[in-house]
């Protein structure tokens, strides 16, 4: 970082005292930081520490929701959460989705991204056609997948049928989980769009510079190119990551009933940890129980994201520094 | 001589590549639209029948008055449209703030912006439902404005970083002059930012177009989304879903999100990597 320090807290700590890194950066009054960024911290407390912390308190009861009979019941709840055998299934479930689709997805986004930043004709059409599904909401591609592997209209068994199959039953166990997985890669043109802007944003002359020098495509990609996207590419695992513990309306979509019902009729394989976090609050109304399971699963998303971040810290480069000669 | 057969070889390979990907990944939405021109009876033949005999147009009609298709497609353009607009300027203003301010505890905010980014919405989702119906704010917009006036952190955060590359020169002589900040943004600062406000509008667009479970949980049923009403509306009386009914709504659910996807395409790859000065 660069050092941004106000007159006062420069003036507070000469020991630090760091060169002013740009003309008029200081001299900000913290008033005009803080109406700027102040309609964010509200809604941040409001809309989200709150809930948190009102979602804490419940775990901390056998509160039903709407019954005004609930007591204290201490930390059972969480001494539950670990004896749940769904609970734990549906974590295993969810890890086993996050890998079959993380990964590839951020792979197959910067391969797809690397094929569109040639130029030849039709890249335009392409890049339209590959980001096309990324924009089609979440609802709209359920219910295409439905329909697609419909036991009986569905294209996925009009295909087996013409090379002579059985009709699969596809939306359930055990096949609904990869119709999980085919429906969230079919997105991955969000991913390539994202690698395809940072693709744009390598120097030319860089890539110029080492074909001179002698580099092949596949040595200057993998010693230039992929170093200068790595900020771009750790951000998406860590969102990518951190957003498939969360898939839960997906998995109710794809459930053979439709509407509040939908969340009992989840197929197993499809029974994510949100899924059963879901069926704890609206299905059973075990509100105590369900934001217990919601501040594990938080506790999890904090704990990956330092994880990650200090793995990250070491092998990204940003803003071209390479980490071994960073000095902060 | 052999060397051009190479050339020739390689990019027949590459344009097969891109045209098995095109396939696969327009498919589904291929099979949606030919679902939708399919009669009742050519859904349910096995072996599955490709294309229907005779296109039948009048499902889509038939799929508008099915349900109360124009009426829940109102309330998702009323929310979507207030939540995009509340949404961008929001994230924009804090995101200046964050880019070009400073202040005793800037680090700690912007920590806790990116954690929250990384945060699952959902973890909140639930027990924020519950504060709004306690509060007696269910059934109404208002959670919608609460959302958008504060801003998305991952809008934020984009806004953040395109914001840091528009060069320092261009508000320096703005603030030797003795411009404020207010003025710098709106005059400086947004009009740089086009393909980046318009990127931000049609992803909260179709975000709030799309989304299935806040309007799920808060609004009731002759109040929803068109998003929530496509999952449970098309089904015949023995609760059985009407296949082709169902793939004509979906596909004119999907149609202004591809039209505007479509009308903005071009600003999607730039407005990630513009900056002035060029």
């Amino acid at each position: 970082m660069t050092a941004t320090l106000t007159e006062a807290s420069r003036e507070s700590s000469p020991g630090t005292a760091r060169p002013r890194a740009k003309r008029g950066r200081a001299g900000t009054r913290p008033r005009t930081f803080y109406l700027f960024v102040g309609p964010w911290i509200a809604g941040f407390l409001l809309l989200t520490v709150f809930p948190l912390g009102y979602a804490f308190w419940m775990s901390l009861t056998n509160t039903d929701g709407l019954s005004p009979n609930w007591s204290y019941v201490g930390i059972d709840n969480y001494v539950r959460v670990f004896q749940d055998q769904q609970t734990i299934a549906s974590l295993g479930r969810t890890m086993i989705f996050m890998l079959a689709t993380v990964p590839t997805g951020v792979a197959a986004g910067l391969a797809m991204a690397v094929m569109l930043n040639r130029d030849f004709r039709g890249r335009a059409l392409f890049r339209a056609l590959f980001y096309l599904p990324a924009v089609v909401p979440g609802v709209a591609a359920a219910l295409t997948f439905k329909i697609i592997f419909d036991k009986n209209a569905g294209f996925a068994n009009a295909a087996i049928g013409a090379a002579g199959g059985e009709p699969v039953s596809w939306l359930a166990d055990p096949y609904v989980r990869m119709v999980l997985i085919f429906m969230i890669l079919w997105g991955v043109g969000g991913s390539m769009i994202v690698s395809l802007a940072a693709l744009q944003d390598v120097p030319r002359e860089l890539l110029e510079a080492a074909k001179v020098d002698g580099a092949g495509p596949v040595h200057s990609f993998f010693r230039i190119t992929l170093p200068l996207l790595s900020p771009i590419i750790f951000f998406q695992v860590v969102t990518g990551v951190i957003g498939s513990l969360q898939v839960f309306v997906p998995s109710l979509l794809l459930a053979p009933v439709n509407g509040a019902a939908a969340v009992t009729a989840v197929p197993e394989g499809n029974y994510l940890f949100m899924v059963h976090v879901y069926a704890e609050y609206f299905a059973k109304s075990h509100f105590g129980y369900a934001s217990a399971l919601l501040w594990v699963l938080f506790i999890f998303v904090l704990l990956i994201t330092a994880i990650v971040f200090k793995i990250g810290n070491r092998a990204v480069f940003y803003g071209g520094v390479d980490p071994s000669e960073r000095k902060d | 001589m052999t060397e051009l057969i190479a050339r020739r070889a390689r990019v027949t390979a590459f344009y097969l590549c891109l045209v098995i990907l095109a396939v696969i990944f327009s498919g589904p939405l291929g099979w949606l639209i030919l679902t939708s021109l399919k009669a009742p009876n050519e859904l349910s033949v096995f072996p599955v029948q490709l294309l229907p005999s005779v296109p039948q147009w009048h499902n889509y009609i038939d799929a508008i008055t099915f349900i109360d298709f124009l009426g829940y497609a109102r309330n998702s353009l009323i929310l979507s449209t207030l939540s995009a607009v509340l949404t961008t300027i929001s994230s924009a203003w804090m995101a200046y703030g964050f880019a070009r301010l400073s202040a005793p505890g800037k680090k700690f905010w912007f920590g806790l912006l990116i954690s929250t980014m990384m945060m699952p919405g959902i973890i909140t989702l639930i027990p924020t439902y519950l504060m709004f119906a306690k509060a007696g704010l269910v059934d109404t917009y208002v959670p919608w404005i609460l959302w958008g006036l504060s801003g998305a952190a991952f809008m934020i955060f984009l806004f953040r970083q395109f914001f840091t590359g528009i060069p320092k020169e261009l508000e320096e002589a703005a603030i030797l002059d003795g411009c404020g900040h207010v003025r710098i943004f709106w005059q400086i600062f947004l009009p740089q930012s086009g393909p980046m406000l318009a990127a931000c509008m049609v992803l909260t667009f179709t975000a709030a177009w799309g989304d299935f479970i806040a309007p799920s949980l808060l609004l009731s049923s002759d109040r929803t989304t068109l998003a929530v009403a496509m999952t449970a509306g098309y089904v015949n009386e023995k609760g059985f879903p009407v296949q082709n009914l169902l793939a004509a709504g979906s596909t004119l659910f999907i149609l202004p999100v591809l039209m505007m996807f479509l009308f903005f395409q071009r600003f999607f790859v730039q407005g990630f990597s513009t900056s002035g000065l060029k």
